[in-house]
């Protein structure tokens, strides 16, 4: 799964955090909606310490002053933002989410559908970076084959703004650092060795996903994208403002079936954007429902 | 209720009655309890805290634990007193009693796991209350604390009986109530509730002891309960649960519980619940750092 704002990891400092930062972190989530947790501001501090080097700023306050004065909000803003998520993701990071969807969506998604005729279930890792995320998902499915997905087809859709990462993602090669939390017996099963610190992702996961170059501001591609069971969108929208972000989910929520499930980063929050949605909670997980025409909840 | 379990639940109960280790200072701490805070004197909890060693010795563990990051141990229980704060050491003599009353050798349950369990729920009831603006914050955190008292019942009267429903919860990864019902025909509520009865709580207490996973058919104190029942739930999805993954969805916004505390408490529609989850992620440590104070050493030889 995609980052979250925790992967550099820095020492802790034993000096205590300036409360600005906590004012900083309370900011970020209120305009992003990525939450810091007070045992991990020391790496919000370290990435304001780098803005401020580059931005020959003395003090957190006058950094402050910066990200809250109009003119420069935004920008300064995306630029800390970049710092502190560093685009780094691996296979298997987030653990709650997979047996949230293994343990509980899955089984509830094929009783919901059985009745239908071709048994069908479409994901969509939206922003999916260089693979990780939809590669893990696959993996996960395949588990379930022999399973609860027997006579199922899973098709899984990857999407991404950049073809550098898209062109990544279909090759999917990864080194020590992007599989260190995949369990061994993943990595013996779908992965053949490459070098000696290279692992390919195996052929028959790599046939379950399709890779295409996304934009998700793009409003006329975006409605083409229907019938989702389930959308997983780490730590994308974070780089969108208020209203492209609103735009942005109201599409997921359009492009869901009912009964589907939209996943965010692990300290996400979609900050009210949709009404439509209703967050539920998994152990250790959140995630945002469409809540099923039977439910009666819509 | 078929009278032959309320009747196993009634002698399951007078057993735990007669048991000897029940200390000394727990009916005057209940008492205690049920004083509003301002008439409660620092003189009188000393007196209270100085009776019995063991608690004693804890309170000074605790104040002098890191959590609480003081300077200078305290080197009296008033000094620690001082540095706790009433409402804290309320808390822990009221957890270091009711260990000291249910001795947990052999439970079929880690006691720690169901210490982190009833201390977290109690912190999150206190925090729920604060977003919702209510002043009832040490009520609810009480009623979070003693919620499954049940639980210490089954573990002590009906151990073989409560193991097994443990096991079948953990098995078929459902909620606790759901396997005890299955398993021995009645749950923790019930006990939970007989016992709360015979030690004179509060009447809202016994109300959210009782039906903390159905607030709907409380008798009164609907509010409280569902505050009670949502945290719990929160707790479970969070970190400080039984210790075991329970397979379902958990839909707070759609729970009858969450439409009762809407009822007294409109400002629940405008609370950013994602960021309640998260913030109560801080708490964990917190919660685990306190129940490994309290209990110490001797948490670890009972510990399965």
């Amino acid at each position: 799964m995609t980052s979250t704002i925790t992967a550099a990891s820095p020492a802790k400092s034993a000096t205590p955090i300036d409360p600005v930062f906590r004012q900083i972190r309370d900011l970020v989530y209120k305009v992003c909606g990525i939450f810091q947790l007070e045992e991990k501001l020391y790496l919000m501090a370290d990435a304001c310490g780098r803005r401020m080097k580059h931005l020959s700023v003395r003090t957190p306050r006058e950094y402050w002053d910066l990200l809250t004065a109009h003119s420069s909000r935004e920008a300064e803003l995306r630029q800390l933002l970049n710092e502190v998520t560093i685009g780094e993701t691996c296979l298997f990071r987030s653990p709650p989410q997979l047996d949230a969807l293994r343990k509980v969506i899955l089984p509830e998604l094929v009783q919901e559908k059985t009745k239908q005729i071709v048994k069908r279930l479409r994901i969509w890792s939206a922003g999916c970076s260089t693979g990780e995320e939809p590669y893990t998902l696959a993996m996960n499915m395949l588990e379930e084959s022999d399973r609860l997905l027997k006579g199922w087809t899973v098709e899984i859709l990857a999407t991404d703004l950049n073809d550098r990462s898209v062109e990544t993602a279909k090759a999917g090669v990864y080194g020590d650092y992007a599989l260190r939390a995949t369990p061994e017996l993943f990595k013996r099963k779908y992965f053949v060795q490459v070098d000696e610190k290279k692992l390919e992702v195996r052929p028959e996961v790599k046939k379950l996903i399709t890779f295409s170059r996304l934009n998700l501001q793009d409003d006329s591609r975006m409605l083409f994208m229907k019938g989702m069971d389930l959308i997983f969108c780490c730590n994308v929208l974070i780089y969108f403002d208020g209203p492209s972000k609103g735009k942005v989910v109201n599409h997921y929520y359009s492009n869901l079936n009912f009964g589907g499930y939209f996943f965010l980063g692990t300290s996400e929050s979609l900050l009210n954007l949709n009404d439509n949605f209703r967050l539920v909670h998994f152990p250790g997980s959140l995630a945002y429902w469409k809540p099923s025409l039977k439910s009666g909840k819509l | 209720m078929n009278t032959s379990v309320n009747a196993t639940i009634r002698k399951g109960v007078e057993g735990i009655e007669t048991m000897p280790s029940i200390p000394t200072i727990f009916a005057p701490l209940l008492e205690l309890l049920n004083l509003p805070p301002e008439r409660v004197k620092l003189d009188e909890v000393v007196k209270l805290v100085s009776y019995d060693n063991t608690i004693a010795a804890q309170c000074l563990r605790v104040a002098s634990s890191p959590l609480f990051g003081l300077a200078k141990s305290p080197d009296s229980i008033r000094a620690a007193i001082i540095s706790l704060g009433l409402r804290r050491v309320q808390t822990i003599l009221l957890t270091c009693c009711l260990a000291d009353t249910f001795p947990t050798k052999g439970w079929p349950l880690d006691p720690t796991v169901f210490w982190r369990h009833s201390l977290g729920c109690a912190m999150v009831c206190r925090k729920f209350s604060e977003k919702l603006h209510s002043d009832d914050g040490d009520k609810a955190y009480m009623a979070g604390l003693l919620h499954d008292i049940g639980f210490m019942v089954n573990c002590v009267a009906f151990p073989k009986e409560f193991a097994k429903a443990a096991a079948y919860a953990a098995q078929k990864q459902i909620a606790f109530d759901e396997a005890e019902l299955a398993t021995m025909g009645f749950t923790h509520c019930e006990t939970g509730r007989a016992l709360a009865e015979k030690w004179h709580l509060g009447p809202d207490t016994v109300q959210v002891i009782a039906h903390h996973h159905r607030p709907e058919q409380g008798e009164s104190a609907q509010p409280l309960i569902a505050l009670v029942h949502l945290s719990d739930l929160l707790c479970r999805v969070r970190g400080m649960g039984y210790g075991y993954y329970e397979g379902h969805k958990v839909d707070l916004v759609g729970d009858p519980a969450w439409a009762i505390l809407l009822q007294e408490h409109r400002d629940l529609a405008k609370m950013d619940l994602a960021l309640f989850s998260f913030e109560l992620d801080e708490a964990v440590e917190e919660v685990s750092i306190l129940v490994s104070t309290i209990f110490g050493g001797a948490q670890r030889e009972t510990k399965k």
